[in-house]
């Protein structure tokens, strides 16, 4: 999947602190007998924007999936917003209240409206009043620029309208950290472009993102660090300009070589 | 293609073909009946030998309830010297048509099981009106509240302290539930709203709200239950019970607990806790693997031999625990079939916005997973109704065991038919209300999945 690179607009200002907000170390996975993940170690400051690519199976997915425990790792060591993930209930609840997950399939809840998708959470998880809720949901389906299809059912809806409802569920939860399981991998063409623009604005404020995807004209304009993965290892990772010019391995060159190529 | 307007800097503009209607004669009854009735010799025989047998049927019965019905008589030896001859005796149905509804419930008590059906009624009715609020409590108390008033009318007799209060618990709730749907209905505001209005509560912080309700509760849970302290029923023993009034009796307690008991047991064999999915297998697959009937054979024979001497369990009871135990048994497996439907996707959007498990469970999964199961549920619920005939066999008289009472009363000694006829009839029309509901509920349920 390509973008054309040469209209790539300007590059979104880096909003990268020093202060690390996650951090895995030696972090191994099984999948039975699979070993998926082997000894990733990965720090991840405030405000950064990553952009995690490889080929299918080389476990950029579940690397994603580990942070929010949707994927239970086997050795090492994460560490989210200074906890610990471990077995343990309270770690992983408050986790999850502070990062976001957007799907490839969206995963919207198909009996509830587009505004009671957005409002759940908050009400059930914040405890928030629900009419505080539903402005906050609102405020930020305005942001992803549907606020007119609230009442209406996600199956009412396109591809690209979802995934935007999706992202918009996510933001309701006011999370620190978003995590982006291939986005734009289940669109039509024509609706991957308005899920991007709403990633890009959503890196203009600042946000910490974790993206899996293999837009790499979204890379090259929004991303701090591209980590490129094989076979369940961090291959390379580097800033953008360096990561598609200047490739240090000679695997990561055939990968950019096959997506580039169409 | 010249002629084609197009854009300033000279690109064809491309403008979609309209929509036209299909061709006529594959429409309407005419189009209809031509692809489905007479397609072909061989359809068109299969057609006419079809309604010919339908029609000959139609006759047939037409002849035999109508024509040789006999509505007047005292007996059946009466109807059979009929001048048609060998009449069809709806008289003994006539008759008999109390006891078919109410067994040997005493006839100066009948009026307690008319009322509570009429209480029942109006405690579910308000569920089908769109301007009330609060349905969901509405809903529930008519299910959990509703079984102590509806048990005490029935039996009659002392109370004790459990059963005071909580016929008391139960009227109370009777009465508020009437008087929110009245507001509703006239005002467009629950009881609750007008409690904290009245009370002059409704400036004050949304957490005190509940004050003032609860001291409403309490007051008027005090005054019915001072008020009914010392009223008593005569009591009917449930050896009275009968007809079509224990067949309800009975399904209605199995429909109300299977759903809820089959859904704690399917969570539990998917459980990750293996005491708790061994336990639930297992008792799923023993309720499963054993007919009714011998669980209801068990229930009233072998467990009596369990229990100590002198406690003396009722039959009735046991016959409602065995018949609870199997529909849940059967439920649980139901809902297990809907909850793997539901993608796991569904399950990880919920976990990665924090909601735990019942919270997932509650709303997400569970409403979707209900309405994918509404055909199947509706079918156990079926299928239990039908299946309450059994209880006959173990000596209590149910519909099915009135029905063959009348053949051997000696006025009307040998009637079978009619009756059973009758009994059918009751059946399919309880049956195709609950399937006919069952397909409206899907319908109005399904409004989220129209893609």
């Amino acid at each position: 999947m390509s973008l054309e690179t040469e209209s790539t607009p300007e590059q979104i200002q880096s909003a990268a602190s020093d202060e690390v907000v996650i951090s895995l170390n030696e972090v191994n996975k099984w999948f039975g007998e699979f070993h998926v993940l082997k000894d990733i170690d990965l720090s991840v400051y405030k405000g950064e924007r990553i952009v995690i690519c490889g080929p299918s199976g080389s476990g950029k997915s579940t690397l994603i999936r580990c942070i929010n425990r949707l994927e239970e790792h086997q050795r090492g060591d994460i560490l989210v917003n200074g906890v610990t993930l471990d077995s343990n209930l309270k770690n992983i609840d408050a986790i999850r209240r502070d990062v976001g997950m957007v799907f490839q399939s969206f995963n919207l809840f198909p009996h509830l409206t587009v505004l009671e998708n957005c409002t759940l959470a908050p009400i059930w998880v914040r405890n928030m009043p629900k009419r505080e809720a539903e402005e906050v949901a609102m405020e930020y389906l305005t942001r992803v620029k549907i606020p007119e299809q609230a009442e209406k059912y996600p199956g009412q809806l396109s591809g690209g309208q979802q995934q935007r409802v999706a992202i918009a569920r996510s933001l309701c939860m006011s999370p620190q950290i978003m995590l982006f399981d291939e986005p734009t991998s289940a669109l039509d063409p024509e609706m991957i472009s308005e899920v991007l623009d709403v990633m890009v604005e959503l890196a203009g404020t600042g946000m910490t993102m974790l993206c899996v995807t293999h837009e790499m004209g979204f890379a090259k304009r929004v991303a701090d660090r591209v980590i490129f993965m094989d076979f369940g290892e961090i291959v390379e990772q580097n800033t953008p300009e360096e990561f598609f010019e200047n490739p240090k391995s000679d695997r990561t060159k055939l990968f950019l070589s096959q997506i580039l190529a169409h | 293609m010249s002629d084609a307007p197009t854009t300033s800097d000279g690109l064809r503009v491309f403008k979609p073909k309209p929509s036209l209607p299909p061709p006529p004669a594959t429409t309407g009854v005419i189009g209809w009946m031509r692809f489905n009735l007479f397609d072909g010799i061989g359809s068109s025989i299969t057609t006419v030998i079809g309604l010919l047998l339908l029609g000959f049927l139609a006759i047939s019965f037409y002849e035999w309830a109508f024509v040789r019905g006999v509505w007047e008589a005292a007996s059946r030896q009466e109807c059979r010297l009929s001048p048609t001859e060998f009449g069809t005796c709806w008289a003994g149905v006539e008759f008999w048509f109390t006891r078919f509804i109410y067994g040997r419930y005493p006839d100066a008590e009948i009026w307690r099981l008319d009322l509570m059906a009429i209480v029942f009624i109006a405690w579910m009715a308000p569920l089908w009106a769109p301007k009330v609020t609060a349905k969901v409590m509405v809903g529930l108390s008519a299910i959990l509240v509703f079984p102590f008033m509806a048990g005490y009318f029935f039996l009659g007799g002392d109370r004790n302290w459990f059963m005071a209060i909580m016929v008391a618990v139960s009227m109370t709730w009777f009465a508020g539930t009437m008087i929110h749907v009245a507001a509703c209905l006239l005002t467009g505001k629950g009881l609750g709203h007008w409690i904290i209005t009245l009370s002059g509560f409704s400036s004050r912080d949304d957490r005190t709200h509940k004050y003032p309700l609860l001291m409403a509760a309490v007051v008027a849970f005090g005054i019915v239950y001072f008020v009914i302290q010392s009223w008593q029923l005569p009591i009917v023993g449930t050896n009275h019970w009968g007809g079509l009034f224990l067949t309800l009796v009975i399904s209605g307690i199995g429909i109300a607990s299977a759903l809820p008991a089959g859904i704690v047991l399917a969570l539990g064999r998917r459980s990750e806790m293996p005491v708790i999915r061994v336990m639930c297998v297992t008792f799923i697959e023993l309720f499963r693997s054993v007919p009714l009937i011998t669980i209801l054979f068990m229930a009233t024979t072998m467990f009596p031999l369990f229990l100590p001497e002198g406690v003396v369990f009722n039959k009735l009871a046991s016959a409602i625990v065995a018949v609870c135990l199997f529909s849940a048994a059967y439920m649980a497996e139901t809902v297990r079939g809907g909850l793997q439907a539901i993608p796991k996707g569904q399950y990880e959007a919920a976990e990665a916005m924090g909601l735990g498990y019942w919270q997932s469970m509650g709303l997400i999964i569970m409403p979707q997973a209900l309405k994918l199961m509404i055909p199947n549920i509706v079918g156990s619920f079926i299928g239990l109704f039908k299946d309450t005939t059994l209880v006959s066999i173990i000596g209590l008289f149910d519909l099915l065991g009135m029905i063959s009472a009348i053949s051997q009363d000696p006025q009307w000694i040998g009637l079978h038919h009619e009756p059973l006829f009758t009994a059918a009839l009751i059946y399919f029309i309880g049956c195709l209300a609950m399937s006919k509901y069952s397909q409206h509920l899907e319908r109005k349920l399904g409004a989220g999945d129209r893609r």
